[in-house]
Formats: structure tokens, C-alpha cells, sequence
């Protein structure tokens, strides 16, 4: 230690001892302590951040370090100094190169596959086909239906019949040129309607499961509530038949993977995966090795958005070329391949009916959605479900119809992205709130706001709500949009909408349940005599910021800074099982886990000192690397010197922590989809500027409030807002993936496939509504999905208000709205478009109504947040029932039912028509 | 259905060829139909040079040629014989980082960073050529630079924060500067 140093220790009165022995390397960029930041730590504890909406249990654990602030990617450098490697910048000694044979037809089957002159290829090491792995897998258990290569069939052009590895690029292409498959050409199925319908050769069989002989995958019916009479009730009512086109991910990283053996027999498989437990199982399923003899490495991750989410059949290739050649193998697609593969948003379509009565409420809901899956299940199951149960809130409804359908077609997989199956049917939703509060004269903001949900409420599917934002988001963005001045009053071809979301902050049932008692996240710490802290999670990080997020968890707690935490987050080799980057669920599990270690850790810190400094537990805080008293911040020690006593007789400090969502529900069938231990809420207001003569849309501003619970890093969450509103300006206005009349998938790249440039992207001001989640870690919730939700029926809705024309097709390209804005010119005998109305409003006396309901409903709002003896309130209480008891169980008209009525099976709807088949084994064949 | 990338058949003739990448002098025998990010990736190693379309639409590939950005996708390696190359991996001085890198940490330009190298190399020859570049002028620069994640903004903020920091005359400090002492001194 320098003179100069020491005479700066003066006043640095540890007590009672001191480390005696000097600390190699030390000084560092903040020698001393910081005092706390009083800011940062709640009112709760005797600081001053303000708490409007009450306390939280992690509250005693604030210090005030880093959650909360603004904060860098723990990972930035690696990212900026270009030395962050992705699935392709894995280059092992000795590589060779992967590629796949592709099918070239829609629906075939595979006779023979001729690898002779493949073989006879120089530099060609060695060919795997559907033969070398013939067990099935899928993401979810219930639905595995995919091989590595084809085994008898192919289903989609692009579908994998074999693959090659070879010295070189050049080389591996030609051989896949050189081999030739011989195939018979069997009817393929496009539009997602025929899929509905008995088949000769269907395009899975589910033995005694299957729907019919048709191409259903999978099926839902539910109803709820005063089924019976929403119609007789409604005074208003809307009905759209919408058409959502598929979306794709379009992350910047295409897919790869690299496999390689070591010496000793053991797997390890390079890939930027979301998900990578289930490779793990997949893995082990598909090559029939048992899951302890592979090691899952995630690589950086160049994007996801649910892109990355499945197991990969080419994933299960490069492990079986490998295998077979004794070398790593490299595969890497080109855009094109990843089309191929998909996952994207389904193709849907969506009949939403909509009932309000004469007190503005929404008496009820139907939906009815037809999805198109594409060749294989994926996600599916679980789509299905979302398409129609994430649209049971944030509104209180008198009934809720649902049915849906997925089917598989001769089309590349749709899975999961962003906003898994709940954007299309929310923008119906959101679209059709706009235009019942037309039909009853009142504004759109005012409908909502008198019909929200409560905190600690249940939908009426029997979700449990703890925290919900959505009035507070609703009243910052109709205030900074100047809406109240705006809306309706725009002139010709400047318009502004609203829309709202609501999503799952993780889901509550893990994918591979038997059920168990597994946790669904799992984080360990270590920290040796160094005092650096090394985490250990499975989380993956894809961008997102997991790592960022942990590690800011355990940083505050410790009160350490962040270049004293390590994340390591890559291999399943060191890291404890946690499920994947999907369903919003890294924030709220892994953060909740990583506190729950880092509080064992913290009470090692605090035994360790109240030992040395002979003061009560009670009495000590955690600051800026030192735990002192809190009545005598002089009194105290440094953070190693807490832990280098806690270390005695022990050495390095480990602990793990864990989190399980606890148990909710109800019991119906598919009572668990959609169940998640919190939910995020947001409203969007765009801005747009629509040219009637062309049809061109340009959104020009989006004012986006997001509930996040709370921001345990604001960067990320404003990143994560406004990459949603790009992602979902996109699917609103220019992303589609076009498939041509003969089935054909026309836009493989990303000049025809247009995401938005800086030149569309509109000015976004993220709002950050922080309702304190009861459970979530700090008070937070998800960012990254729910954010995407609103801009869609934001946008719609803004075009209407522009120039009074709705679309029923996504995306709103010039060319399908200029069609809309003829048809609307030709009904109003109108010559030149520039003379078509604004829309404009005159409020209905209901208006004053509402306004007067939404004032109660806030101090009603306020009471159930603040107070701590609230009773339970399901939805329903709106509509005159018990509050506190499930309606159901008082009222025999409110319904809670699963399987159609013959009654309803006379005339279903269209996804609905899906119930007429009857499954085999109950059909008695 | 069609394979995009032209395949280098086995055995295409190969020319000497040579570059200053980063500053540093390389020759090496190409095929003479090599693509320069084929090269720069699998043949110098500077993999921070990324592959996202292979046809000129996502920029990520984005590399200065002579001080300019080109999307080397786009760029046969023997027509840039002799140029100056510059990557991402070339734009820091040592341990201490671009201005502009820096920032895209703290302002959020880059989330998953897959575009990042492109970005930041663009943003660099914008910066060296205009110090003050005011939104519009930032805009068209990144206009063929695709990011999936960020929707720009945090790009172009980072943007301005770097443009500030390199005309203040301040430099990013060496990122091997001792850290935070885990057992600090406690100034009263
Ligand atoms: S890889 Fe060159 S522009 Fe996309
Ligand atoms: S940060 Fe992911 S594509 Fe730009």
C-alpha cells in the first residue's frame, strides 16, 4: 500500500480487526466505499425511493447498487470488439463442413436415396440419411413428431432428407447435388381450410389419438360465463374475419451448430439456442446416448425471438456426422434454410365477435381461430391454447367463447415467436374494442379504463392476476400522446389508435412435467478468497440480457459491483437445468432463483460480521463492499474481510437457490395454458400518417407504456419496448411470407421479405409503469413479449382514424389498403379519395357513464393494492355476481365447459368445424 | 428450390493475394472467385465480420475498404488486392475501445450484437468523415444496416454519445485498469 493510500484509509476504522495481510493487485478504480444510495432504497427500509403501490418482501434486501439503474450488457465488449462468437464462429481444429439435402417437393415419399456418387467425391467424409436415427422428438413431449432426416416422408420443400460432411464448403454442395432421391409425389395440402377435412394420407398419423383423418393437430373448445345471453344483452357488437399472414423471426444470426466428439465418447454440441435443455433430452432421444454423455454449449445467440426455441433436426445431423466421421462438423444455413425451418408466427385465421350491453360492458367474447402449423407440431399445443385465452384479460367479461384449431399443412413449421400465439388474436381484440366504442359513441381509452380488471383478481378462466398496471399504462400514454386533443380530430390521412396487451411473465406448468417438483430455474453461486462472485445458470442469454439481470441480482444483494460478478451461463456441463429463453420467464424465475442463493450467501456475509464486529444481525446493512451498522456506519468491514471469516474452516462460499411457481388454477381441461405466476400489461398509442391515393402507411410516433412490474434495468427494458415495436410494425405493415398458388414460399430472403429499416422505424417514447409484482424478483415482471402485443391494433386502429377505411388482412401493404380505400370510395360514391371523411365523435350519454365507473374502479384499484385484507375477486362481479366466489359455483348459467354441444356442432365456426371429427379410439375401429 | 451461395467448386484456380487487414499485412493464395467475407472469415479469421444474408440486404458483413464501408458479400477478394481492410476487430487501439464502441455499450446500440460489427464499422467511417453528424445524416448512414433487436433508436443515440465523447477530447480508458477492490476503503 502507497503512503498515499494509506493516509487516505485514515478514518477507515474497521472494527475490530483488520485483513493483516496486503491485497495483491489492489486499489482498482474505486478504492473506497460509496455510500449508499438512499434514492435507490425504499421508503420501506428508511430510504427515499417512493413506494405508490406498497412494499415488497425483497425490499430488506436493497442496497441500493444496481437494480434499477441503467446498466450496460455484462457482455457488451464481447459484442463491440467483434469477439463474441455465434454458432458459425466456432471453428474447431479439423473441421469438416455440413450441408443438407433438401426436398424439393411439397409432400413426398421418399423411395430411394442413391449416395453412390456422393460417396465416390474426394474430400466427401461421411453421409447420414433418415436411416442412421430413426427416433422421433419435439419440443414438447406430447407432440413429438419430427426425425433428423426424413424416415419415409417428406412434408415441406426444404424438409431434410440427408446430409453430407466433407472437407469443404465446395466439396459438401457438390455432393448434395450428387445425391439423388427418388421420391413419389403425393397431394399436398396449402390452404389451412383443407386441413380441416378427412385426408387420404394425412400429414401425421396419431394412432389412436388422431382427429378424424384429417390433418387437425390440435383442437380447442371453451366456454365460459353467461354464454346464453351475451347476444340477447348486446347493444353493440362487432364480428371481423381477419387473415393474419405468417411471420418468420428474421434474426440477423442464420442458425448453426457445430458437433463434436471428444476422445473420451462425449458429445458436446455448439449452438445458439434459446431452449438448451430440450436439445439436451432431443439429443439424447435421438442418438440414444444417455443425457450425462453430451454437454449443450450455447454459443452467442444472434437473436431468437422463438426462432431458436425447438430441438433442430439439423442440430441432431451435425452430432450424427460427427459420429459417424470422427470429426467436428460444422453446419451452417443460409437465409433461405432458415425459412426452411421457420417456426414463425402462424399463419391464422381469426372470426373475433365482440358484445358490449348498455352499460359499456363487454358482455362477451367469441373467437374462432384457425391456425396454420405448417408440417409439424412445434409449439402448436400450446398456440392453440393462447390464441384464445390471452385475450381473457385485462378486460372484465361477461362470457368467453373460444374454439380453435391448428392444422398441419405442406408448409414450413410455425412455432413460437415473440408474443407466442397471442398478437393475432389481441390485435382482433383491440380492433374490435375500437370499433364497439364507435358503434356506442364513446372513447376508445374511457371503454377500456371503466372495464379493467382489479389487482389480485381471476379471470374468468380462472388466471390468477396479482399486480396489473394496465390503468396507470392506459392514463400516461392518453396524456403524453395529447390524445384527448388528437383522437377523431385529425384531419384526412393523419390518424391515432390505441392498443393494449397482456402476456404471461413464464408459464406455469414447465413443458416436461409428470407431473414433478422440479424448480424451473436454478442458479449456484461461488465465491472464493478472490471475492469475485461466479454464477452459475442455465438461463440462456440471447440478447435479451439474462446474464445482465442475474447478475444484477446477486450484485445488489451483495452489494457488490457489477465487474465483480461472472456469469457463467454456456454450458449444461456447469450449469444447473433451467428451461430456456421463451415465455418471458428468464426476468421472473432465474432472478428470483439467483436471489434466493444470493440471500444464503448474505447471511453467511452478515453472520461472518456481527461475529467480528460483536453486533446483532438486526443492526448490520450491506453497502458499497462493506456491511456495517446501521446505527454506526463507522463500525463495520469490508466485504473480504466478512469473507474470508465466513470462508474459515470451509473455504469458498456456494450456494443455490431455486424457483418454482407456486400452485394456481383451476381444474378444467387446458386449465394450465396460459397460467403464468404474473402477467405484464401495455398500452400503445401510434401516430400515423396514411397517403389515401397510394395507401402508403408511415407511422410516425408510438407512445408505449409497458408494466414491467418493475426495471431492474431500464436500458434493456426501453431496448426490449422498442425492438417489440419494430418487430411488430413490421408484421403490421410489410413482413409476410408469401406463398404463391401452387404452395410455393416466394420471399426466402430479406430483400422480399421487408423488415423495417431506420427509415420506418417511428419515434418511440417508452413508458415504464412499475406495478410492484407481489411475487416477481424485486417487483418485476416480463419485458421482452408483451411489449410486441399492442402496436399492432395500435397501428389498425390509427389508420382507421386516419381515413375511416378497416383492414381485415395483415400486413397492411399500400396495395391491400388501396384496394380498401376504393371499396370504401365505390359505397360512398366518392370520385377522388381525398374526399373521403374523417371519422369523427360525438360522445353517447354512455360515455359519461364510464367515465364515472372507471373513477370507481380506481379507488376500488387503489384499495385492493394497498390493503392487505382484500377479498378474493373473480371476474364476473362486474356483471352483478358474487365477487368472491368462482360465479360458476352459484350461478348454473355460467358456464365452464370444454367439449361443443350437439347444439353447437350444427352450425360451428370454422376452426369450431374441427369437432365433428371424432378421434379414433373413440370411434371403436 | 435453389442453393443461394455459388458453390467454390473443388479445385477453382488459385491466385496470390494480399491485403493490410487491421494493419497488419496478410498474403495468402485465394481462389480466384473467393468472396472477400469468405475470406476474411475463413481464411484470415476475423470472425467478427458476419455472415447474415449473403446477398447485400442485412449489412451485417459491413467492412471499410479504404476507409469506406462495403458490404463484403458483395466484393470479390481479388478486386480489393492490395486495399486497406478494416474490421470490427480493428477499431479499438489496444485495450482502449472506439468512442463509438464504448457507447453502444452504454446507450444499448447493440442486444444480441450479431449486427453490431456491421454497424459499428459503418458508424465509424460516418464519424471520421462527419465528427457531428445530426440524426438524418445518422440515419442514412445506417440505412443498410438491418438490426432485428434494437429497433435503431438505442443505435442512434449511441451514435450521439459518441460523437460527443470524441469531441470532447476524452478517450476510453484501458479496459485492463485494475477493477473494483473487494476490499475498499471506507471514506467517511
Ligand atoms: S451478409 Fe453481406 S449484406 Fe448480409
Ligand atoms: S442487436 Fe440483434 S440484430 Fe441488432
Amino acid at each position: 500500500m502507497s503512503e498515499k493510500e494509506k493516509k487516505e484509509m485514515v478514518g477507515y476504522r474497521q472494527q475490530p480487526g483488520k485483513i493483516p495481510f496486503s491485497r495483491p493487485g489492489s486499489g482498482g478504480k474505486s478504492p473506497f466505499s460509496e455510500p449508499r444510495d438512499e434514492e435507490m432504497i425504499p421508503e420501506s427500509q428508511g430510504g427515499k425511493k417512493n413506494q405508490p403501490w406498497g412494499g415488497h418482501r425483497h425490499d430488506k434486501l436493497i442496497t441500493g447498487r444496481v437494480v434499477g439503474k441503467s446498466t450496460s450488457l455484462v457482455d457488451s465488449k464481447w459484442k463491440v470488439t467483434g469477439r463474441a462468437k455465434y454458432g458459425d464462429d466456432i471453428r474447431l481444429p479439423n473441421e469438416l463442413i455440413g450441408k443438407i439435402v433438401r426436398s424439393p417437393h411439397h409432400y413426398a415419399r421418399v423411395l430411394s436415396i442413391d449416395l453412390s456418387k456422393a460417396l465416390d467425391l474426394p474430400g466427401v467424409i461421411s453421409i447420414a440419411t433418415g436411416d442412421d436415427a430413426k427416433n422421433k422428438f419435439g419440443v414438447l413431449p406430447v407432440t413429438k413428431d419430427e426425425h433428423a432426416m426424413a424416415v419415409d416422408r417428406v412434408r415441406h420443400i426444404g424438409d431434410l432428407v440427408a446430409c453430407v460432411a466433407a472437407e469443404d464448403e465446395g466439396t459438401a454442395l457438390e455432393a448434395v447435388r450428387l445425391i439423388n432421391v427418388e421420391y413419389e409425389i403425393l397431394e399436398s395440402i396449402h390452404d389451412m381450410k383443407d386441413g380441416l377435412n378427412d385426408s387420404e394420407k394425412p400429414i401425421h398419423d396419431r394412432g389412436e389419438y388422431h382427429i378424424g383423418e384429417a390433418n387437425v393437430q390440435k383442437r380447442v373448445f371453451q366456454e365460459f360465463g353467461n354464454i346464453d345471453s351475451m347476444q340477447e344483452n348486446a347493444i353493440a357488437s362487432h364480428k371481423n374475419n381477419w387473415f393474419f399472414n405468417g411471420v418468420n423471426h428474421a434474426a440477423t444470426e442464420p442458425h448453426a451448430v457445430v458437433a463434436d466428439w471428444d476422445p473420451s465418447g462425449r458429445l458436446t454440441l455448439y449452438t445458439p439456442q434459446q431452449v438448451p435443455h430440450y436439445v439436451h433430452r432431443a439429443l439424447a432421444d435421438v442418438l440414444e446416448i444417455p443425457m450425462h454423455q453430451i454437454n449443450v454449449h450455447r454459443t452467442f445467440v444472434g437473436g431468437g425471438f422463438g426462432g431458436k426455441s425447438d430441438p433442430f433436426p439439423h442440430e441432431m445431423c451435425a452430432s450424427i456426422l460427427a459420429r459417424k466421421s470422427g470429426r467436428p462438423v460444422r453446419i451452417t444455413f443460409d437465409r433461405e434454410e432458415v425459412y426452411w425451418i421457420n417456426r414463425g408466427r402462424h399463419p391464422s385465421h381469426i372470426e373475433m365477435n365482440l358484445h358490449a350491453d348498455e352499460k359499456g360492458r363487454l358482455c362477451g367474447i367469441e373467437t374462432d381461430a384457425l391456425i396454420d402449423g405448417g408440417a409439424f407440431a412445434s409449439f402448436g399445443h400450446v398456440t392453440t391454447y393462447y390464441n384464445g385465452v390471452l385475450h381473457t384479460a385485462p378486460y372484465e367479461i361477461g362470457a368467453f367463447h373460444y374454439t380453435g384449431a391448428r392444422v398441419w399443412t405442406n408448409k414450413p413449421a410455425s412455432g413460437a415467436m415473440r408474443g407466442h400465439g397471442a398478437v393475432n388474436s389481441r390485435c382482433a381484440v383491440e380492433v374490435g374494442i375500437d370499433d364497439l366504442s364507435e358503434q356506442l359513441q364513446v372513447d376508445p381509452i374511457s371503454f377500456r379504463l371503466a372495464n379493467l380488471l382489479p389487482p389480485n383478481s381471476a379471470t374468468i378462466t380462472g388466471f390468477r392476476v396479482t399486480s396489473i398496471g394496465m390503468r396507470e399504462c392506459l392514463e400516461r400514454v392518453m396524456e403524453e400522446s395529447d390524445w384527448k386533443n388528437k383522437f377523431r380530430k385529425m384531419p384526412l390521412g393523419h390518424g391515432i389508435g390505441i392498443g393494449c396487451g397482456f402476456f404471461i411473465s413464464g408459464s406455469g406448468l414447465p413443458i416436461h412435467w409428470d407431473p414433478n417438483k422440479f424448480p424451473h430455474a436454478t442458479v449456484h453461486l461461488k465465491i472464493d478468497m478472490d471475492g469475485g462472485v461466479t454464477v452459475h445458470t442455465g438461463a440462456a442469454d440471447i440478447g435479451q440480457g439474462s446474464d445482465t439481470v442475474v447478475a444484477q441480482s446477486v450484485a445488489e444483494v451483495l452489494g457488490l459491483p457489477l465487474d465483480m460478478i461472472r456469469i457463467k451461463s454456456r454450458e449444461t456441463d456447469t450449469s444447473p437445468v433451467d428451461l430456456g429463453s421463451y415465455s418471458s420467464r428468464v426476468t421472473f424465475m432465474n432472478a428470483n432463483a439467483a436471489i434466493s442463493a444470493a440471500m444464503k450467501i448474505r447471511e453467511d456475509l452478515l453472520n461472518a460480521t456481527s461475529e467480528i464486529t460483536d453486533s446483532p444481525i438486526e443492526k448490520l446493512v450491506i453497502g458499497d463492499r462493506r456491511i456495517f451498522r446501521k446505527d454506526d456506519p463507522a463500525v463495520g468491514v469490508s466485504y473480504l474481510e466478512a469473507l474470508h471469516k465466513a470462508q474459515e474452516e470451509r473455504g469458498a462460499l456456494v450456494a443455490s437457490g431455486a424457483y418454482r411457481t407456486p400452485p394456481m388454477g383451476r381444474a378444467h381441461k387446458g386449465a394450465a395454458a396460459g397460467l403464468a405466476p404474473a402477467y405484464s400489461f401495455s398500452a400503445y398509442v401510434a401516430e400515423v400518417k396514411v397517403d389515401v391515393e397510394t395507401g402508403q402507411t408511415k407511422v410516425e410516433k408510438v407512445w408505449a407504456a409497458h408494466d414491467c412490474g418493475k426495471a431492474l434495468n431500464p436500458l434493456a427494458v426501453k431496448g426490449q419496448i422498442i425492438g417489440s415495436c419494430h418487430m411488430g410494425m413490421g408484421q403490421v405493415l410489410s413482413e409476410e411470407m408469401r406463398y404463391g398458388r401452387t404452395g410455393n414460399l416466394m420471399n426466402t430472403d430479406l430483400l422480399d421479405y421487408k423488415i423495417p429499416s431506420v427509415h420506418e422505424m417511428p419515434e418511440v417514447t417508452p413508458i415504464i409503469v412499475e406495478s410492484n409484482d407481489p411475487e416477481g424478483p424485486f417487483g418485476a415482471k416480463e419485458a421482452g413479449e408483451g411489449p410486441l402485443l399492442p402496436i399492432l391494433p395500435a397501428v389498425c386502429n390509427a389508420v382507421y382514424d386516419a381515413i375511416g377505411v378497416r383492414s381485415n388482412e395483415l400486413p397492411i401493404t399500400p396495395d391491400r389498403l388501396y384496394k380498401n380505400i376504393e371499396k370504401k370510395c365505390r359505397k360512398l360514391k366518392i370520385d377522388d379519395p381525398m374526399d373521403l371523411p374523417s371519422p369523427r365523435l360525438e360522445y353517447s350519454e354512455l360515455q359519461e357513464i364510464l367515465e364515472k365507473r372507471s373513477q370507481e374502479h380506481s379507488i376500488r384499484d387503489r384499495d385492493r393494492r394497498l390493503k392487505s385484507d382484500i377479498k378474493p375477486y373473480h371476474n364476473g362481479a362486474l356483471f352483478g355476481m358474487d365477487p368472491t366466489i368462482p360465479p360458476d359455483e352459484v350461478d348454473e348459467s355460467w358456464k365452464v365447459t370444454v367439449i361443443p354441444s350437439e347444439e353447437y356442432l350444427e352450425s360451428p365456426r370454422l376452426a369450431g368445424s374441427a369437432w365433428l371429427h371424432t378421434e379414433r379410439r373413440k370411434r371403436g375401429e | 428450390m435453389s442453393v443461394i451461395r455459388l458453390p467454390m467448386l473443388p479445385g477453382s484456380e488459385k491466385i496470390p493475394w494480399k491485403a493490410s487487414i487491421n494493419g497488419k499485412l496478410i498474403s495468402k493464395p485465394i481462389e480466384s472467385n473467393a468472396i472477400l467475407l469468405d475470406v476474411l472469415r475463413d481464411q484470415v479469421g476475423t470472425l467478427g465480420v458476419k455472415r447474415g444474408c449473403d446477398m447485400g440486404t442485412c449489412g451485417c458483413c459491413s467492412v471499410l475498404i479504404d476507409g469506406k464501408p462495403k458490404l463484403s458479400c458483395l466484393v470479390l477478394a481479388q478486386e480489393v488486392s492490395e486495399s486497406e481492410i478494416t474490421t470490427v476487430e480493428g477499431l479499438a487501439d489496444g485495450h482502449h475501445l472506439h468512442p463509438i464502441q464504448e457507447m453502444f455499450g452504454e446507450y444499448g446500440g447493440s442486444q444480441c450484437g450479431f449486427c453490431t460489427p456491421g454497424f459499428l464499422v459503418v458508424i465509424s467511417a460516418l464519424l471520421e468523415e462527419n465528427p457531428t453528424p445530426n440524426d438524418s445524416e445518422i440515419k442514412n448512414a445506417i440505412e443498410g444496416n438491418l438490426c432485428r433487436c434494437t429497433g435503431y433508436q438505442q443505435i442512434v443515440d449511441s451514435v450521439r454519445a459518441a460523437s460527443e465523447l470524441l469531441n470532447s477530447g476524452n478517450t476510453v480508458s484501458n479496459s485492463t485498469e485494475p477493477k473494483s477492490n473487494p476490499n475498499p476503503g471506507f471514506d467517511e
